[in-house]
Protein backbone atom coordinates (compact mmCIF):
# COMPACT_ATOMS: atom_id res chain seq x y z
CA UNK A 1 0.00 0.00 0.00
CA UNK A 2 1.38 3.42 -1.02
CA UNK A 3 0.23 6.78 0.62
CA UNK A 4 1.16 9.85 -1.06
CA UNK A 5 1.01 13.01 1.07
CA UNK A 6 0.90 16.52 -0.74
CA UNK A 7 2.33 20.06 1.18
CA UNK A 8 1.45 23.44 -0.58
CA UNK A 9 1.42 25.30 2.53
CA UNK A 10 3.95 26.93 4.15
CA UNK A 11 5.74 25.29 7.09
CA UNK A 12 5.45 27.83 10.47
CA UNK A 13 9.01 27.32 10.68
CA UNK A 14 9.83 28.66 7.90
CA UNK A 15 7.31 31.83 8.92
CA UNK A 16 9.01 31.90 12.03
CA UNK A 17 12.53 31.73 11.35
CA UNK A 18 11.97 34.83 8.64
CA UNK A 19 9.91 36.82 11.30
CA UNK A 20 13.83 36.09 13.86
CA UNK A 21 15.53 37.48 10.33
CA UNK A 22 12.95 40.36 10.29
CA UNK A 23 13.02 41.44 14.11
CA UNK A 24 16.67 41.02 14.42
CA UNK A 25 17.76 42.85 10.94
CA UNK A 26 15.25 45.90 12.12
CA UNK A 27 16.92 46.16 15.28
CA UNK A 28 20.46 45.80 13.76
CA UNK A 29 19.99 48.53 11.64
CA UNK A 30 17.10 50.87 13.21
CA UNK A 31 17.52 50.46 16.67
CA UNK A 32 21.04 48.76 18.95
CA UNK A 33 22.64 51.92 20.52
CA UNK A 34 25.13 49.41 22.32
CA UNK A 35 22.99 46.57 23.22
CA UNK A 36 24.02 43.58 21.04
CA UNK A 37 27.39 44.03 21.63
CA UNK A 38 26.82 44.59 25.33
CA UNK A 39 26.50 40.68 25.80
CA UNK A 40 29.76 39.99 25.27
CA UNK A 41 31.52 44.12 26.13
CA UNK A 42 29.85 44.85 28.44
CA UNK A 43 28.92 48.38 29.42
CA UNK A 44 31.87 49.58 27.12
CA UNK A 45 29.66 48.74 24.37
CA UNK A 46 27.16 51.60 24.98
CA UNK A 47 30.07 53.84 25.05
CA UNK A 48 31.88 52.59 21.54
CA UNK A 49 28.68 52.09 19.75
CA UNK A 50 30.06 50.49 17.08
CA UNK A 51 26.92 49.06 15.23
CA UNK A 52 25.19 52.41 15.61
CA UNK A 53 28.16 54.30 13.76
CA UNK A 54 28.24 51.43 10.92
CA UNK A 55 24.60 51.53 10.47
CA UNK A 56 23.96 55.70 11.13
CA UNK A 57 24.25 56.70 7.54
CA UNK A 58 21.90 54.33 6.38
CA UNK A 59 19.47 54.62 9.99
CA UNK A 60 19.35 58.77 8.54
CA UNK A 61 18.82 57.65 5.18
CA UNK A 62 15.86 55.28 5.94
CA UNK A 63 14.24 57.40 7.95
CA UNK A 64 14.56 56.04 11.37
CA UNK A 65 15.33 58.53 14.62
CA UNK A 66 19.43 57.98 15.04
CA UNK A 67 20.27 61.04 17.52
CA UNK B 1 5.61 24.13 -1.09
CA UNK B 2 9.83 23.63 -1.50
CA UNK B 3 10.47 25.34 1.95
CA UNK B 4 14.37 25.83 1.27
CA UNK B 5 13.70 27.26 -2.68
CA UNK B 6 11.50 29.75 -0.56
CA UNK B 7 13.39 30.81 2.49
CA UNK B 8 16.49 31.30 -0.07
CA UNK B 9 14.82 33.28 -2.63
CA UNK B 10 13.31 35.64 0.03
CA UNK B 11 16.61 36.11 1.71
CA UNK B 12 18.48 36.59 -1.63
CA UNK B 13 15.77 39.02 -2.86
CA UNK B 14 16.12 41.14 0.00
CA UNK B 15 19.87 41.39 0.27
CA UNK B 16 19.60 41.93 -3.54
CA UNK B 17 17.64 44.85 -2.68
CA UNK B 18 18.75 45.99 0.08
CA UNK B 19 22.15 46.46 -1.66
CA UNK B 20 20.31 48.55 -3.87
CA UNK B 21 19.55 50.98 -1.60
CA UNK B 22 22.55 51.20 -0.27
CA UNK B 23 24.36 52.03 -3.41
CA UNK B 24 21.85 54.54 -4.31
CA UNK B 25 22.04 56.09 -1.14
CA UNK B 26 26.32 56.12 -1.30
CA UNK B 27 25.90 57.83 -4.72
CA UNK B 28 22.55 60.38 -3.88
CA UNK B 29 22.35 60.42 0.25
CA UNK B 30 26.34 60.54 1.40
CA UNK B 31 26.19 64.34 -0.28
CA UNK B 32 23.93 65.91 1.96
CA UNK B 33 24.98 63.44 5.14
CA UNK B 34 28.46 65.42 4.81
CA UNK B 35 27.23 68.34 4.27
CA UNK B 36 24.89 68.23 7.69
CA UNK B 37 27.69 66.76 9.47
CA UNK B 38 29.96 69.14 8.43
CA UNK B 39 27.38 72.29 9.56
CA UNK B 40 27.02 69.45 12.90
CA UNK B 41 30.80 69.99 13.21
CA UNK B 42 30.79 74.02 12.94
CA UNK B 43 28.21 74.05 15.57
CA UNK B 44 30.18 71.72 18.20
CA UNK B 45 33.16 74.54 17.31
CA UNK B 46 30.74 77.82 17.63
CA UNK B 47 29.12 76.43 21.21
CA UNK B 48 32.93 74.97 22.53
CA UNK B 49 32.22 71.11 22.89
CA UNK B 50 34.90 70.79 20.60
CA UNK B 51 38.14 72.07 19.08
CA UNK B 52 38.79 72.70 15.00
CA UNK B 53 42.04 71.33 15.85
CA UNK B 54 44.15 68.33 14.03
CA UNK B 55 43.52 65.88 16.47
CA UNK B 56 39.62 66.41 15.83
CA UNK B 57 39.79 65.88 12.06
CA UNK B 58 41.75 62.43 12.18
CA UNK B 59 39.26 61.26 14.64
CA UNK B 60 36.34 62.69 12.54
CA UNK B 61 37.79 61.02 9.53
CA UNK B 62 38.45 57.69 11.32
CA UNK B 63 34.39 57.23 11.96
CA UNK B 64 33.66 59.19 8.95
CA UNK B 65 35.31 56.26 7.15
CA UNK B 66 33.56 53.53 8.99
CA UNK B 67 29.86 55.36 8.45
CA UNK B 68 30.41 55.68 5.45
CA UNK B 69 31.43 52.06 4.32
CA UNK B 70 28.47 50.56 6.28
CA UNK B 71 25.81 52.35 4.55
CA UNK B 72 26.22 49.21 1.78
CA UNK B 73 26.29 46.83 4.57
CA UNK B 74 23.69 47.92 6.54
CA UNK B 75 21.48 48.12 3.25
CA UNK B 76 22.15 44.45 2.44
CA UNK B 77 20.99 43.84 6.25
CA UNK B 78 18.26 45.86 6.07
CA UNK B 79 16.42 44.82 2.58
CA UNK B 80 17.35 40.81 3.60
CA UNK B 81 15.15 42.15 7.28
CA UNK B 82 12.15 43.70 5.28
CA UNK B 83 12.80 40.94 2.66
CA UNK B 84 11.86 38.37 5.29
CA UNK B 85 8.63 40.15 5.86
CA UNK B 86 8.11 40.90 2.31
CA UNK B 87 8.20 37.23 1.79
CA UNK B 88 5.87 36.35 4.48
CA UNK B 89 3.20 38.54 3.33
CA UNK B 90 3.75 37.84 -0.30
CA UNK B 91 3.19 33.71 0.34
CA UNK B 92 0.64 34.09 2.41
CA UNK B 93 -1.13 36.85 0.15
CA UNK B 94 -0.23 35.24 -3.32
CA UNK B 95 -3.18 33.90 -4.24
CA UNK B 96 -5.03 37.04 -3.42
CA UNK B 97 -2.91 39.50 -5.44
CA UNK B 98 -4.27 40.52 -8.75
CA UNK B 99 -1.91 39.37 -11.68
CA UNK B 100 -1.21 36.49 -14.23
CA UNK B 101 2.37 35.85 -13.47
CA UNK B 102 4.31 36.30 -9.88
CA UNK B 103 6.48 39.18 -10.66
CA UNK B 104 3.05 41.70 -11.21
CA UNK B 105 1.87 39.80 -7.57
CA UNK B 106 5.09 40.77 -5.87
CA UNK B 107 4.85 44.33 -8.02
CA UNK B 108 1.34 44.66 -6.67
CA UNK B 109 2.09 44.01 -2.93
CA UNK B 110 5.00 45.62 -3.26
CA UNK B 111 3.40 49.02 -3.81
CA UNK B 112 0.92 48.21 -1.61
CA UNK B 113 3.57 47.71 1.49
CA UNK B 114 5.61 51.05 -0.03
CA UNK B 115 2.87 53.12 0.78
CA UNK B 116 1.21 51.54 4.05
CA UNK B 117 5.00 51.33 5.65
CA UNK B 118 7.30 53.52 4.08
CA UNK B 119 4.99 56.24 2.10
CA UNK B 120 2.52 56.93 5.26
CA UNK B 121 5.01 57.08 8.12
CA UNK B 122 7.06 59.29 5.89
CA UNK B 123 4.25 61.84 5.39
CA UNK B 124 3.99 62.22 8.80
CA UNK B 125 7.33 61.73 10.73
CA UNK B 126 9.91 62.36 7.44
CA UNK B 127 13.36 61.30 7.55
CA UNK B 128 15.84 64.16 8.49
CA UNK B 129 19.90 64.41 8.52
CA UNK B 130 22.24 64.60 11.24
CA UNK B 131 22.17 68.07 12.79
CA UNK B 132 18.16 67.95 13.06
CA UNK B 133 17.32 65.62 16.66
CA UNK B 134 17.43 66.13 20.40
CA UNK B 135 19.47 62.85 21.76
CA UNK B 136 17.13 63.43 24.55
CA UNK B 137 13.78 62.74 22.60
CA UNK B 138 15.73 59.67 20.19
CA UNK B 139 13.75 56.99 22.21
CA UNK B 140 10.43 58.81 22.05
CA UNK B 141 11.02 59.55 18.63
CA UNK B 142 11.82 55.77 17.65
CA UNK B 143 8.93 54.88 19.53
CA UNK B 144 6.43 56.99 17.44
CA UNK B 145 7.61 56.40 13.96
CA UNK B 146 7.75 52.42 15.11
CA UNK B 147 3.96 52.55 16.25
CA UNK B 148 2.92 54.57 13.40
CA UNK B 149 4.29 52.17 10.98
CA UNK B 150 2.62 49.42 13.03
CA UNK B 151 -0.72 51.74 13.08
CA UNK B 152 -0.60 51.70 9.26
CA UNK B 153 0.40 48.23 8.35
CA UNK B 154 -2.20 46.30 10.79
CA UNK B 155 -4.72 49.07 10.12
CA UNK B 156 -4.29 48.13 5.96
CA UNK B 157 -4.44 44.32 7.04
CA UNK B 158 -7.81 44.71 9.50
CA UNK B 159 -9.76 46.19 5.97
CA UNK B 160 -8.69 43.84 4.04
CA UNK B 161 -9.46 40.81 6.61
CA UNK B 162 -12.76 42.93 6.98
CA UNK B 163 -13.24 43.31 3.19
CA UNK B 164 -13.54 39.52 2.78
CA UNK B 165 -17.15 39.70 4.52
CA UNK B 166 -18.70 42.12 1.84
CA UNK B 167 -19.96 40.60 -0.72
CA UNK B 168 -19.32 43.83 -3.52
CA UNK B 169 -17.25 46.56 -3.48
CA UNK B 170 -14.49 44.81 -1.27
CA UNK B 171 -11.70 47.44 -2.81
CA UNK B 172 -14.13 50.03 -1.81
CA UNK B 173 -14.41 49.05 1.38
CA UNK B 174 -10.60 48.60 1.87
CA UNK B 175 -9.75 52.16 0.56
CA UNK B 176 -11.86 54.52 2.71
CA UNK B 177 -11.98 52.29 5.53
CA UNK B 178 -8.09 52.49 5.68
CA UNK B 179 -8.29 56.41 4.34
CA UNK B 180 -10.15 57.39 7.60
CA UNK B 181 -8.69 55.15 9.79
CA UNK B 182 -5.14 56.56 8.93
CA UNK B 183 -6.06 59.92 8.65
CA UNK B 184 -7.56 60.34 12.34
CA UNK B 185 -4.11 58.11 13.74
CA UNK B 186 -2.52 60.65 11.25
CA UNK B 187 -3.97 63.76 12.82
CA UNK B 188 -4.12 61.77 16.56
CA UNK B 189 -0.07 60.84 16.88
CA UNK B 190 1.79 63.46 18.44
CA UNK B 191 4.37 65.33 16.03
CA UNK B 192 8.13 65.27 15.98
CA UNK B 193 9.20 67.02 19.40
CA UNK B 194 12.31 68.39 17.98
CA UNK B 195 13.06 71.72 16.21
CA UNK B 196 14.40 72.14 12.88
CA UNK B 197 17.46 74.39 13.08
CA UNK B 198 19.14 73.60 10.06
CA UNK B 199 18.68 75.11 6.86
CA UNK B 200 15.32 73.77 5.34
CA UNK B 201 16.50 73.39 1.67
CA UNK B 202 19.22 70.73 3.10
CA UNK B 203 16.66 69.43 5.25
CA UNK B 204 14.30 69.02 1.83
CA UNK B 205 16.55 67.93 -0.64
CA UNK B 206 17.72 65.19 2.06
CA UNK B 207 14.01 64.21 2.45
CA UNK B 208 13.76 63.81 -1.56
CA UNK B 209 17.04 61.72 -1.66
CA UNK B 210 15.79 59.64 1.08
CA UNK B 211 12.53 58.89 -0.55
CA UNK B 212 14.11 58.03 -3.47
CA UNK B 213 16.38 55.68 -2.00
CA UNK B 214 13.97 54.34 0.04
CA UNK B 215 11.76 53.92 -3.23
CA UNK B 216 14.75 52.28 -4.92
CA UNK B 217 14.05 49.13 -2.00
CA UNK B 218 10.58 48.88 -2.62
CA UNK B 219 10.63 48.52 -6.43
CA UNK B 220 14.01 46.36 -6.29
CA UNK B 221 12.05 43.86 -4.37
CA UNK B 222 9.28 43.52 -5.83
CA UNK B 223 10.64 42.63 -9.37
CA UNK B 224 13.86 40.53 -7.58
CA UNK B 225 11.02 38.27 -5.54
CA UNK B 226 8.94 38.52 -8.56
CA UNK B 227 11.20 37.02 -11.03
CA UNK B 228 12.73 34.56 -8.90
CA UNK B 229 9.14 32.81 -7.86
CA UNK B 230 8.12 32.99 -11.12
CA UNK B 231 11.94 30.97 -12.65
CA UNK B 232 11.65 28.99 -9.44
CA UNK B 233 8.22 28.15 -8.33
CA UNK B 234 8.69 27.42 -4.31
CA UNK B 235 4.49 27.42 -4.28
CA UNK B 236 4.39 24.17 -6.38
CA UNK B 237 3.24 20.97 -4.21
CA UNK B 238 5.83 18.37 -2.54
CA UNK B 239 5.03 15.05 -2.26
CA UNK B 240 5.85 12.13 -0.42
CA UNK B 241 5.41 8.86 -0.83
CA UNK B 242 5.03 5.96 2.07
CA UNK B 243 5.01 2.27 1.28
Amino acid sequence: MQINISKSGIPIFAIVLLAIVFVFGLFFVGYDQGHIFSIVLGEQAFEDLYIHELTHDMRHAAGFPCH
Amino acid sequence: MRTFVFLIIVLISGAFAGTIHGVVNFVIVEPYLDQAIGIENQNLFASGEEKDTPEFWVEYEGYRVWQKSGQILAGTILGTSIGALFGIIFALSRNSLPGNNDVKKAVVLSGIMWFTLFLIPFLKYPANPPTVGDPETVILRSILYLSFIAISGFGALAFYKLSKKFQNNRKLVVLIGYGVFISVAFFAMPENPDEITAPMDLVNEFRIVSFLGVTSFWVSIGLILGFFWNRLGPHKETTTSYN
